[in-house]
Protein backbone atom coordinates (compact mmCIF):
# COMPACT_ATOMS: atom_id res chain seq x y z
CA UNK A 1 0.00 0.00 0.00
CA UNK A 2 0.96 3.36 -0.85
CA UNK A 3 -0.81 6.74 -0.19
CA UNK A 4 -2.15 8.44 -3.67
CA UNK A 5 -0.51 12.07 -3.82
CA UNK A 6 -1.91 13.86 -6.94
CA UNK A 7 -0.14 16.86 -7.81
CA UNK A 8 -1.95 19.83 -9.93
CA UNK A 9 0.12 22.19 -12.80
CA UNK A 10 -1.65 24.66 -14.96
CA UNK A 11 -0.69 24.46 -18.46
CA UNK A 12 -1.86 26.91 -21.80
CA UNK A 13 -4.03 23.96 -22.67
CA UNK A 14 -5.14 22.99 -19.62
CA UNK A 15 -4.60 21.50 -16.41
CA UNK A 16 -2.21 18.50 -15.69
CA UNK A 17 -2.73 16.44 -12.73
CA UNK A 18 0.28 13.84 -11.46
CA UNK A 19 -1.62 11.06 -10.42
CA UNK A 20 0.95 8.51 -7.68
CA UNK A 21 0.70 5.90 -5.45
CA UNK A 22 -2.69 4.01 -5.02
CA UNK A 23 -6.14 4.51 -6.86
CA UNK A 24 -7.99 2.25 -4.82
CA UNK A 25 -11.41 2.02 -2.79
CA UNK A 26 -10.03 3.94 -0.12
CA UNK A 27 -8.01 6.55 -2.17
CA UNK A 28 -10.68 6.78 -5.94
CA UNK A 29 -12.56 9.83 -3.81
CA UNK A 30 -9.75 12.17 -3.78
CA UNK A 31 -8.95 12.04 -6.68
CA UNK A 32 -13.11 12.61 -7.70
CA UNK A 33 -13.26 15.55 -5.34
CA UNK A 34 -9.60 17.24 -6.58
CA UNK A 35 -11.44 16.69 -10.44
CA UNK A 36 -14.44 18.22 -9.43
CA UNK A 37 -12.93 21.27 -7.99
CA UNK A 38 -10.65 21.80 -11.52
CA UNK A 39 -11.35 24.96 -13.11
CA UNK A 40 -11.70 23.34 -16.16
CA UNK A 41 -12.65 25.76 -19.13
CA UNK A 42 -14.66 25.05 -22.54
CA UNK A 43 -12.43 23.65 -25.01
CA UNK A 44 -9.17 22.85 -22.69
CA UNK A 45 -8.04 19.42 -21.88
CA UNK A 46 -6.85 17.63 -18.89
CA UNK A 47 -4.39 15.42 -18.74
CA UNK A 48 -4.15 12.77 -15.97
CA UNK A 49 -0.29 11.94 -15.99
CA UNK A 50 -0.37 8.16 -14.50
CA UNK A 51 3.78 7.78 -15.03
CA UNK A 52 3.75 7.24 -11.01
CA UNK A 53 0.61 5.00 -10.37
CA UNK A 54 1.35 2.07 -8.69
CA UNK A 55 -1.91 0.80 -8.58
CA UNK A 56 -5.24 1.14 -9.82
CA UNK A 57 -8.30 -1.23 -9.08
CA UNK A 58 -11.90 -0.87 -10.27
CA UNK A 59 -12.61 1.81 -7.69
CA UNK A 60 -9.82 4.15 -9.21
CA UNK A 61 -11.14 2.97 -12.87
CA UNK A 62 -14.91 4.68 -11.70
CA UNK A 63 -12.52 7.68 -10.45
CA UNK A 64 -10.89 8.05 -14.10
CA UNK A 65 -14.41 7.78 -15.25
CA UNK A 66 -15.96 10.29 -13.15
CA UNK A 67 -12.89 13.01 -13.81
CA UNK A 68 -13.95 12.36 -17.78
CA UNK A 69 -17.30 12.53 -16.73
CA UNK A 70 -16.38 15.91 -15.05
CA UNK A 71 -14.73 17.01 -18.25
CA UNK A 72 -16.94 16.30 -20.96
CA UNK A 73 -19.93 18.24 -18.75
CA UNK A 74 -17.44 21.10 -18.85
CA UNK A 75 -17.02 20.89 -22.72
CA UNK A 76 -13.48 20.19 -21.85
CA UNK A 77 -11.59 16.92 -23.17
CA UNK A 78 -9.00 14.51 -21.19
CA UNK A 79 -6.51 12.50 -21.81
CA UNK A 80 -4.66 9.44 -20.13
CA UNK A 81 -0.87 10.00 -19.97
CA UNK A 82 1.90 7.26 -20.03
CA UNK A 83 0.01 4.60 -18.45
CA UNK A 84 1.51 1.95 -16.39
CA UNK A 85 1.44 -1.26 -18.37
CA UNK A 86 -0.80 -3.36 -15.60
CA UNK A 87 -3.60 -0.41 -15.56
CA UNK A 88 -3.16 0.01 -18.99
CA UNK A 89 -4.02 -3.84 -19.73
CA UNK A 90 -7.30 -3.29 -17.50
CA UNK A 91 -8.18 -0.32 -19.23
CA UNK A 92 -7.80 -2.68 -22.73
CA UNK A 93 -9.67 -5.09 -21.33
CA UNK A 94 -12.63 -3.27 -20.00
CA UNK A 95 -12.92 -1.23 -23.31
CA UNK A 96 -12.05 1.62 -22.13
CA UNK A 97 -9.38 2.17 -24.70
CA UNK A 98 -11.75 3.54 -26.97
CA UNK A 99 -13.08 5.75 -24.49
CA UNK A 100 -9.77 7.53 -22.77
CA UNK A 101 -7.25 9.09 -25.63
CA UNK A 102 -4.26 7.59 -23.98
CA UNK A 103 -0.40 9.02 -24.74
CA UNK A 104 3.05 7.31 -23.84
CA UNK A 105 3.36 10.77 -21.66
CA UNK A 106 2.26 14.53 -21.06
CA UNK A 107 4.26 15.90 -23.58
CA UNK A 108 2.62 13.89 -25.88
CA UNK A 109 -0.95 14.74 -24.60
CA UNK A 110 -0.45 18.45 -24.54
CA UNK A 111 0.59 18.76 -27.99
CA UNK A 112 -2.02 16.24 -30.05
CA UNK B 1 16.83 42.35 43.37
CA UNK B 2 21.06 42.31 43.45
CA UNK B 3 22.22 40.84 46.36
CA UNK B 4 24.97 42.66 47.86
CA UNK B 5 28.22 41.61 47.97
CA UNK B 6 28.99 42.19 51.87
CA UNK B 7 28.65 39.96 54.15
CA UNK B 8 26.04 41.49 56.73
CA UNK B 9 24.17 38.93 59.06
CA UNK B 10 20.18 39.25 57.43
CA UNK B 11 17.96 39.51 60.52
CA UNK B 12 16.79 36.63 62.25
CA UNK B 13 19.91 34.78 60.59
CA UNK B 14 21.27 31.36 60.64
CA UNK B 15 20.91 31.49 65.06
CA UNK B 16 17.00 32.48 64.77
CA UNK B 17 15.96 29.60 61.68
CA UNK B 18 17.66 27.05 64.21
CA UNK B 19 15.19 27.67 66.92
CA UNK B 20 12.38 27.84 64.53
CA UNK B 21 13.18 24.03 63.13
CA UNK B 22 13.56 23.41 67.24
CA UNK B 23 10.23 24.29 67.59
CA UNK B 24 8.84 22.49 64.94
CA UNK B 25 11.23 19.16 65.35
CA UNK B 26 9.66 16.27 67.08
CA UNK B 27 10.83 15.97 70.30
CA UNK B 28 8.50 13.48 71.81
CA UNK B 29 8.86 10.24 70.62
CA UNK B 30 5.88 9.14 72.70
CA UNK B 31 3.84 12.33 70.93
CA UNK B 32 4.72 10.79 67.48
CA UNK B 33 3.83 7.17 68.38
CA UNK B 34 0.48 8.42 69.53
CA UNK B 35 -0.40 11.11 67.00
CA UNK B 36 1.31 9.22 63.48
CA UNK B 37 -0.59 9.63 60.80
CA UNK B 38 -0.80 6.00 60.98
CA UNK B 39 -2.41 3.43 63.28
CA UNK B 40 0.90 1.29 65.55
CA UNK B 41 0.00 -1.59 67.22
CA UNK B 42 2.09 -4.11 69.27
CA UNK B 43 0.34 -7.85 70.38
CA UNK B 44 2.20 -10.60 72.08
CA UNK B 45 2.50 -13.76 69.99
CA UNK B 46 -1.00 -14.44 70.81
CA UNK B 47 -2.07 -11.47 69.15
CA UNK B 48 -3.38 -9.88 72.58
CA UNK B 49 -2.93 -6.00 72.54
CA UNK B 50 -0.31 -5.00 74.35
CA UNK B 51 -0.24 -1.44 73.11
CA UNK B 52 -1.89 0.77 70.85
CA UNK B 53 -2.01 4.47 69.29
CA UNK B 54 -4.49 7.10 69.46
CA UNK B 55 -5.05 7.29 65.54
CA UNK B 56 -6.15 3.56 65.40
CA UNK B 57 -8.14 4.22 68.58
CA UNK B 58 -9.93 6.76 66.68
CA UNK B 59 -10.30 5.13 64.00
CA UNK B 60 -11.59 2.16 65.31
CA UNK B 61 -13.89 4.44 67.61
CA UNK B 62 -12.81 2.01 70.67
CA UNK B 63 -11.48 3.37 74.08
CA UNK B 64 -7.87 2.34 75.00
CA UNK B 65 -9.41 0.37 78.14
CA UNK B 66 -11.58 -1.94 75.81
CA UNK B 67 -8.91 -2.91 73.70
CA UNK B 68 -5.44 -3.30 75.79
CA UNK B 69 -5.17 -6.62 77.32
CA UNK B 70 -8.35 -7.39 76.01
CA UNK B 71 -8.78 -7.79 72.08
CA UNK B 72 -6.68 -9.50 69.97
CA UNK B 73 -5.78 -8.14 66.63
CA UNK B 74 -8.07 -10.01 64.98
CA UNK B 75 -10.68 -9.14 66.82
CA UNK B 76 -10.39 -5.75 65.54
CA UNK B 77 -10.51 -7.02 61.90
CA UNK B 78 -13.83 -8.03 59.70
CA UNK B 79 -15.02 -11.45 59.50
CA UNK B 80 -13.35 -11.56 55.82
CA UNK B 81 -10.23 -9.88 57.19
CA UNK B 82 -10.28 -12.42 59.54
CA UNK B 83 -9.95 -15.06 57.60
CA UNK B 84 -7.80 -13.99 55.73
CA UNK B 85 -5.28 -13.28 58.77
CA UNK B 86 -5.83 -16.20 59.77
CA UNK B 87 -5.19 -18.74 57.21
CA UNK B 88 -2.52 -16.43 54.95
CA UNK B 89 -0.93 -12.83 57.28
CA UNK B 90 -0.62 -14.95 60.79
CA UNK B 91 1.66 -18.24 58.36
CA UNK B 92 3.40 -15.57 56.58
CA UNK B 93 4.33 -13.40 59.79
CA UNK B 94 5.26 -16.86 61.19
CA UNK B 95 7.20 -18.02 58.54
CA UNK B 96 9.10 -14.90 57.37
CA UNK B 97 9.23 -12.61 60.77
CA UNK B 98 7.86 -9.74 58.45
CA UNK B 99 5.26 -9.17 56.46
CA UNK B 100 4.77 -5.92 54.37
CA UNK B 101 1.69 -3.90 52.79
CA UNK B 102 -1.44 -6.48 53.23
CA UNK B 103 -5.07 -5.19 52.04
CA UNK B 104 -7.44 -6.01 54.93
CA UNK B 105 -10.48 -4.11 56.68
CA UNK B 106 -11.03 -3.27 59.92
CA UNK B 107 -14.38 -2.67 61.64
CA UNK B 108 -14.80 0.41 62.81
CA UNK B 109 -16.90 2.30 65.49
CA UNK B 110 -19.51 2.70 63.59
CA UNK B 111 -20.38 -0.78 62.44
CA UNK B 112 -18.35 0.88 58.97
CA UNK B 113 -15.48 -0.90 57.26
CA UNK B 114 -12.10 0.47 57.02
CA UNK B 115 -9.72 -0.63 53.98
CA UNK B 116 -6.10 -0.81 55.75
CA UNK B 117 -2.92 -1.83 54.42
CA UNK B 118 -1.48 -3.80 57.15
CA UNK B 119 2.53 -4.31 57.60
CA UNK B 120 3.72 -6.33 60.73
CA UNK B 121 7.35 -7.27 62.13
CA UNK B 122 8.04 -10.03 64.83
CA UNK B 123 10.45 -8.22 67.64
CA UNK B 124 12.78 -10.74 68.95
CA UNK B 125 14.78 -11.04 72.44
CA UNK B 126 18.47 -11.38 72.76
CA UNK B 127 18.00 -15.50 72.43
CA UNK B 128 16.48 -15.15 69.25
CA UNK B 129 13.11 -15.70 70.90
CA UNK B 130 9.72 -14.11 69.53
CA UNK B 131 8.56 -11.58 71.73
CA UNK B 132 6.02 -9.59 70.04
CA UNK B 133 4.72 -8.94 67.28
CA UNK B 134 5.28 -4.64 65.71
CA UNK B 135 2.32 -3.58 63.47
CA UNK B 136 1.60 -0.34 61.49
CA UNK B 137 -2.03 0.60 59.88
CA UNK B 138 -2.04 2.91 56.98
CA UNK B 139 -5.51 4.25 55.88
CA UNK B 140 -6.21 2.85 52.36
CA UNK B 141 -9.34 4.70 51.63
CA UNK B 142 -8.14 6.76 48.94
CA UNK B 143 -6.10 3.95 47.33
CA UNK B 144 -9.40 1.68 47.67
CA UNK B 145 -11.38 3.79 46.24
CA UNK B 146 -8.58 4.04 43.24
CA UNK B 147 -8.67 0.33 42.93
CA UNK B 148 -12.70 0.17 42.77
CA UNK B 149 -12.16 3.28 40.20
CA UNK B 150 -9.60 1.05 38.14
CA UNK B 151 -12.09 -1.95 38.87
CA UNK B 152 -15.13 -0.17 37.23
CA UNK B 153 -13.04 1.13 34.82
CA UNK B 154 -12.02 -2.31 33.52
CA UNK B 155 -15.56 -3.53 33.42
CA UNK B 156 -16.64 -0.59 31.62
CA UNK B 157 -14.00 -1.65 29.18
CA UNK B 158 -14.62 -5.45 28.77
CA UNK B 159 -18.66 -4.42 28.74
CA UNK B 160 -17.73 -1.92 25.59
CA UNK B 161 -15.77 -4.82 24.21
CA UNK B 162 -18.15 -7.35 24.35
CA UNK B 163 -20.71 -4.82 22.92
CA UNK B 164 -18.40 -4.29 19.85
CA UNK B 165 -17.89 -7.52 19.32
CA UNK B 166 -21.75 -8.43 19.44
CA UNK B 167 -22.31 -5.25 16.48
CA UNK B 168 -19.77 -6.41 14.94
CA UNK B 169 -21.03 -9.77 14.70
CA UNK B 170 -24.71 -8.30 13.86
CA UNK B 171 -22.83 -6.35 11.08
CA UNK B 172 -21.18 -9.31 9.52
CA UNK B 173 -24.52 -11.05 9.54
CA UNK B 174 -26.17 -8.29 7.66
CA UNK B 175 -23.75 -8.65 5.59
CA UNK B 176 -23.68 -11.51 4.62
CA UNK B 177 -28.03 -12.07 4.94
CA UNK B 178 -27.59 -9.14 1.74
CA UNK B 179 -24.43 -10.55 0.03
CA UNK B 180 -26.69 -13.29 -0.76
CA UNK B 181 -29.92 -11.39 -1.64
CA UNK B 182 -27.38 -10.78 -4.05
CA UNK B 183 -26.88 -13.89 -5.53
CA UNK B 184 -29.41 -16.95 -6.75
CA UNK B 185 -29.83 -18.93 -3.46
CA UNK B 186 -30.11 -21.85 -5.67
CA UNK B 187 -29.65 -22.70 -9.54
CA UNK B 188 -32.78 -23.61 -11.02
CA UNK B 189 -32.61 -27.41 -13.16
CA UNK B 190 -32.16 -27.02 -16.57
CA UNK B 191 -32.88 -30.11 -18.38
CA UNK B 192 -30.30 -31.91 -20.14
CA UNK B 193 -27.38 -29.41 -18.90
CA UNK B 194 -25.29 -28.94 -15.33
CA UNK B 195 -25.07 -25.74 -13.95
CA UNK B 196 -22.69 -25.06 -10.98
CA UNK B 197 -21.82 -21.89 -9.37
CA UNK B 198 -19.19 -20.63 -6.67
CA UNK B 199 -18.60 -17.27 -4.92
CA UNK B 200 -15.42 -16.38 -3.05
CA UNK B 201 -15.52 -13.55 -0.54
CA UNK B 202 -12.85 -11.68 -0.24
CA UNK B 203 -13.49 -9.97 3.03
CA UNK B 204 -16.46 -10.85 5.31
CA UNK B 205 -17.11 -6.75 5.98
CA UNK B 206 -17.01 -5.86 2.46
CA UNK B 207 -20.01 -6.81 0.25
CA UNK B 208 -18.72 -7.83 -2.83
CA UNK B 209 -19.63 -6.86 -6.57
CA UNK B 210 -19.58 -9.72 -8.22
CA UNK B 211 -22.93 -11.36 -9.44
CA UNK B 212 -24.35 -14.17 -11.67
CA UNK B 213 -27.63 -16.13 -11.96
CA UNK B 214 -29.33 -18.57 -14.62
CA UNK B 215 -33.42 -18.05 -15.00
CA UNK B 216 -35.72 -19.65 -17.51
CA UNK B 217 -37.13 -17.56 -20.14
CA UNK B 218 -39.72 -19.91 -21.11
CA UNK B 219 -39.93 -21.65 -24.69
CA UNK B 220 -36.74 -24.15 -23.66
CA UNK B 221 -34.94 -20.93 -23.26
CA UNK B 222 -32.52 -19.89 -20.73
CA UNK B 223 -30.51 -16.44 -19.74
CA UNK B 224 -27.20 -16.52 -17.44
CA UNK B 225 -25.18 -13.71 -16.88
CA UNK B 226 -22.52 -13.16 -14.62
CA UNK B 227 -20.38 -9.43 -13.84
CA UNK B 228 -18.45 -7.69 -11.65
CA UNK B 229 -19.48 -3.93 -10.33
CA UNK B 230 -16.72 -1.45 -9.89
CA UNK B 231 -16.14 -0.49 -6.69
CA UNK B 232 -16.47 -2.68 -3.41
CA UNK B 233 -19.14 -1.73 -0.39
CA UNK B 234 -22.43 -1.04 -0.04
CA UNK B 235 -22.74 1.91 -2.50
CA UNK B 236 -21.27 -1.12 -5.01
CA UNK B 237 -23.74 -3.72 -3.91
CA UNK B 238 -26.94 -1.32 -4.32
CA UNK B 239 -25.51 -0.97 -7.81
CA UNK B 240 -24.98 -4.84 -8.10
CA UNK B 241 -28.94 -5.39 -7.02
CA UNK B 242 -30.28 -3.07 -9.22
CA UNK B 243 -27.97 -4.74 -12.20
CA UNK B 244 -29.12 -7.81 -11.56
CA UNK B 245 -32.99 -7.09 -11.60
CA UNK B 246 -32.57 -4.96 -14.83
CA UNK B 247 -30.81 -7.92 -16.39
CA UNK B 248 -33.38 -10.23 -15.30
CA UNK B 249 -35.97 -8.28 -16.41
CA UNK B 250 -34.30 -7.32 -19.97
CA UNK B 251 -34.05 -10.53 -20.14
CA UNK B 252 -37.90 -11.68 -20.22
CA UNK B 253 -38.37 -8.65 -22.65
CA UNK B 254 -36.25 -9.20 -24.71
CA UNK B 255 -33.31 -11.61 -24.61
CA UNK B 256 -31.17 -11.11 -27.51
CA UNK B 257 -27.80 -10.51 -25.11
CA UNK B 258 -26.56 -7.40 -27.24
CA UNK B 259 -30.13 -5.62 -26.10
CA UNK B 260 -29.87 -6.67 -22.88
CA UNK B 261 -26.62 -5.03 -21.89
CA UNK B 262 -27.99 -1.65 -23.84
CA UNK B 263 -30.97 -1.89 -21.48
CA UNK B 264 -28.67 -2.11 -18.46
CA UNK B 265 -26.39 0.54 -19.84
CA UNK B 266 -29.33 3.18 -20.45
CA UNK B 267 -30.23 2.25 -16.95
CA UNK B 268 -26.60 2.40 -15.15
CA UNK B 269 -26.17 5.81 -17.21
CA UNK B 270 -29.63 7.29 -16.00
CA UNK B 271 -29.38 6.38 -12.99
CA UNK B 272 -25.80 7.54 -11.83
CA UNK B 273 -24.47 9.62 -14.34
CA UNK B 274 -24.63 12.75 -12.49
CA UNK B 275 -21.89 13.41 -10.06
CA UNK B 276 -21.17 9.52 -8.66
CA UNK B 277 -21.50 7.75 -11.82
CA UNK B 278 -21.40 3.23 -11.49
CA UNK B 279 -20.29 0.84 -13.84
CA UNK B 280 -19.90 -2.87 -14.38
CA UNK B 281 -19.06 -5.41 -16.23
CA UNK B 282 -21.13 -8.74 -17.74
CA UNK B 283 -21.17 -12.03 -19.86
CA UNK B 284 -25.07 -11.98 -20.73
CA UNK B 285 -26.55 -14.78 -22.65
CA UNK B 286 -29.25 -17.36 -23.70
CA UNK B 287 -29.10 -21.05 -23.78
CA UNK B 288 -31.55 -23.33 -26.46
CA UNK B 289 -31.30 -26.32 -26.73
CA UNK B 290 -31.90 -27.41 -30.20
CA UNK B 291 -34.43 -29.56 -31.25
CA UNK B 292 -34.54 -33.17 -30.60
CA UNK B 293 -30.90 -33.39 -30.17
CA UNK B 294 -28.71 -33.20 -26.89
CA UNK B 295 -26.81 -29.71 -27.94
CA UNK B 296 -27.63 -26.30 -26.23
CA UNK B 297 -27.04 -23.11 -28.84
CA UNK B 298 -25.06 -20.24 -26.54
CA UNK B 299 -25.54 -16.96 -27.37
CA UNK B 300 -24.07 -14.17 -25.27
CA UNK B 301 -22.52 -10.45 -25.83
CA UNK B 302 -19.92 -9.25 -23.33
CA UNK B 303 -19.56 -5.76 -21.78
CA UNK B 304 -15.63 -5.37 -20.55
CA UNK B 305 -16.01 -8.19 -18.72
CA UNK B 306 -13.14 -10.91 -19.54
CA UNK B 307 -14.07 -13.69 -22.10
CA UNK B 308 -15.87 -16.48 -21.10
CA UNK B 309 -13.84 -19.99 -21.90
CA UNK B 310 -14.72 -22.70 -23.84
CA UNK B 311 -14.25 -26.23 -22.68
CA UNK B 312 -14.88 -29.23 -25.17
CA UNK B 313 -15.16 -33.16 -25.08
CA UNK B 314 -12.29 -33.51 -26.82
CA UNK B 315 -9.91 -31.45 -24.45
CA UNK B 316 -10.00 -28.40 -26.65
CA UNK B 317 -9.88 -25.04 -24.62
CA UNK B 318 -10.35 -21.87 -25.86
CA UNK B 319 -11.82 -17.75 -24.80
CA UNK B 320 -14.78 -17.00 -26.72
CA UNK B 321 -13.66 -13.59 -28.00
CA UNK B 322 -16.34 -10.72 -27.59
CA UNK B 323 -13.88 -7.80 -28.54
CA UNK B 324 -14.89 -3.96 -28.29
CA UNK B 325 -17.22 -4.74 -25.98
CA UNK B 326 -16.92 -1.94 -23.35
CA UNK B 327 -17.98 -1.26 -19.52
CA UNK B 328 -21.59 -0.89 -18.63
CA UNK B 329 -22.53 2.25 -18.22
CA UNK B 330 -19.82 4.42 -19.58
CA UNK B 331 -21.30 5.58 -23.09
CA UNK B 332 -24.46 6.71 -24.22
CA UNK B 333 -24.15 4.73 -27.59
CA UNK B 334 -21.80 1.89 -26.63
CA UNK B 335 -21.17 -1.40 -28.81
CA UNK B 336 -21.46 -4.48 -27.03
CA UNK B 337 -20.00 -7.47 -29.03
CA UNK B 338 -22.35 -10.60 -29.37
CA UNK B 339 -20.87 -14.21 -30.08
CA UNK B 340 -22.46 -17.95 -30.50
CA UNK B 341 -21.37 -21.04 -29.81
CA UNK B 342 -22.80 -24.85 -29.31
CA UNK B 343 -21.98 -27.12 -26.86
CA UNK B 344 -22.05 -30.75 -27.34
CA UNK B 345 -22.18 -33.70 -24.92
CA UNK B 346 -18.93 -33.05 -22.94
CA UNK B 347 -18.68 -29.86 -23.57
CA UNK B 348 -18.80 -26.62 -21.17
CA UNK B 349 -18.52 -22.87 -20.52
CA UNK B 350 -16.90 -21.19 -18.13
CA UNK B 351 -18.07 -17.54 -16.61
CA UNK B 352 -15.54 -16.16 -14.20
CA UNK B 353 -14.76 -12.73 -12.56
CA UNK B 354 -11.64 -10.86 -12.75
CA UNK B 355 -10.92 -11.56 -8.88
CA UNK B 356 -9.67 -15.12 -10.66
CA UNK B 357 -7.23 -13.44 -13.31
CA UNK B 358 -6.24 -10.89 -11.32
CA UNK B 359 -5.10 -12.68 -8.68
CA UNK B 360 -1.23 -12.17 -7.23
CA UNK B 361 0.74 -15.31 -7.20
CA UNK B 362 4.06 -16.40 -5.63
CA UNK B 363 6.74 -14.43 -3.55
CA UNK B 364 6.58 -12.30 -6.52
CA UNK B 365 3.19 -11.57 -6.68
CA UNK B 366 3.04 -12.24 -10.48
CA UNK B 367 -0.27 -11.61 -12.22
CA UNK B 368 -2.34 -15.49 -12.36
CA UNK B 369 -3.66 -14.25 -15.77
CA UNK B 370 -6.09 -15.64 -18.43
CA UNK B 371 -3.67 -17.96 -19.89
CA UNK B 372 -2.33 -19.98 -16.21
CA UNK B 373 -6.25 -19.54 -16.37
CA UNK B 374 -6.97 -21.36 -19.99
CA UNK B 375 -3.76 -24.01 -18.94
CA UNK B 376 -5.82 -24.90 -16.20
CA UNK B 377 -8.48 -25.11 -17.28
CA UNK B 378 -7.60 -27.29 -20.05
CA UNK B 379 -6.79 -29.83 -17.71
CA UNK B 380 -10.76 -30.12 -17.00
CA UNK B 381 -11.60 -30.02 -20.92
CA UNK B 382 -14.40 -33.19 -20.78
CA UNK B 383 -14.91 -33.19 -17.03
CA UNK B 384 -18.06 -32.52 -15.95
CA UNK B 385 -18.78 -28.48 -14.61
CA UNK B 386 -19.00 -29.31 -11.20
CA UNK B 387 -15.55 -31.37 -11.13
CA UNK B 388 -14.31 -27.69 -13.36
CA UNK B 389 -15.76 -25.72 -10.38
CA UNK B 390 -14.52 -27.35 -7.98
CA UNK B 391 -10.98 -27.62 -9.13
CA UNK B 392 -11.07 -23.66 -9.66
CA UNK B 393 -12.70 -23.56 -5.74
CA UNK B 394 -9.55 -25.49 -4.69
CA UNK B 395 -7.08 -23.33 -7.03
CA UNK B 396 -8.96 -20.01 -5.27
CA UNK B 397 -8.34 -21.12 -2.40
CA UNK B 398 -4.63 -21.97 -2.74
CA UNK B 399 -3.81 -18.20 -4.00
CA UNK B 400 -4.68 -17.26 -0.02
CA UNK B 401 -4.23 -13.45 0.61
CA UNK B 402 -2.72 -12.77 -3.27
CA UNK B 403 -6.56 -13.31 -3.68
CA UNK B 404 -7.99 -9.73 -2.37
CA UNK B 405 -10.98 -9.73 -4.38
CA UNK B 406 -14.27 -11.33 -4.80
CA UNK B 407 -14.72 -14.37 -7.73
CA UNK B 408 -17.57 -15.74 -9.31
CA UNK B 409 -17.88 -18.81 -11.19
CA UNK B 410 -20.33 -20.29 -13.54
CA UNK B 411 -19.85 -23.48 -15.14
CA UNK B 412 -22.95 -24.71 -17.91
CA UNK B 413 -22.21 -27.54 -19.48
CA UNK B 414 -23.83 -30.82 -21.22
CA UNK B 415 -22.91 -33.95 -19.45
CA UNK B 416 -20.98 -36.48 -22.11
CA UNK B 417 -23.03 -39.53 -22.53
CA UNK B 418 -22.62 -42.28 -19.90
CA UNK B 419 -21.46 -39.89 -17.37
CA UNK B 420 -23.29 -39.51 -13.68
CA UNK B 421 -26.50 -37.25 -13.93
CA UNK B 422 -25.15 -34.40 -11.70
CA UNK B 423 -27.99 -32.39 -10.83
CA UNK B 424 -27.30 -28.55 -10.21
CA UNK B 425 -25.63 -27.29 -7.50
Amino acid sequence: MSPLAITTRDTATGPVLHVAGDLDHGTADELRALAAALPLRAGQRLVLDLSRLRFCDSSGLTALLAARNLALAARADIALAAVPVRTLRTIRLVGLDRVFALYPDTAAALTA
Amino acid sequence: MMCGTGHEPEPGGAGGTDAVFAALLEDSAEELYETAPCGYLSTLMDGTIAKVNATLLGWLGLTRDEVVGRMRFADLLTVGGRLYHETHFAPLLRMQGSVGGIALELRTGEGGRLPVLVSSAVKRGGDGEPLLIRTTVFDARDRHAYEQELLRRRQEAEQARRQAETDRGRLQEALAVLQRSLLPAALPTVPGLEAVAHYHTASPDQLGGDFYDLFPLGGGRWAFFLGDVCGKGPKAAAVTSLTRYTLHAAALHDPDPVAVLTTLNTVLLERYSAGDPRFCTAVVGTLEAEPGGDRFTVRLASGGHPPALVLRANGDCDFLPTPGGVLVGVLPDPTFTPAATTLSPGDALLLYTDGLTEARIGPERALYGEEALQEFAAGYAGASPRALVEALTGLLDGFGDGLDDDTALLALGVPAPGAAADGPR
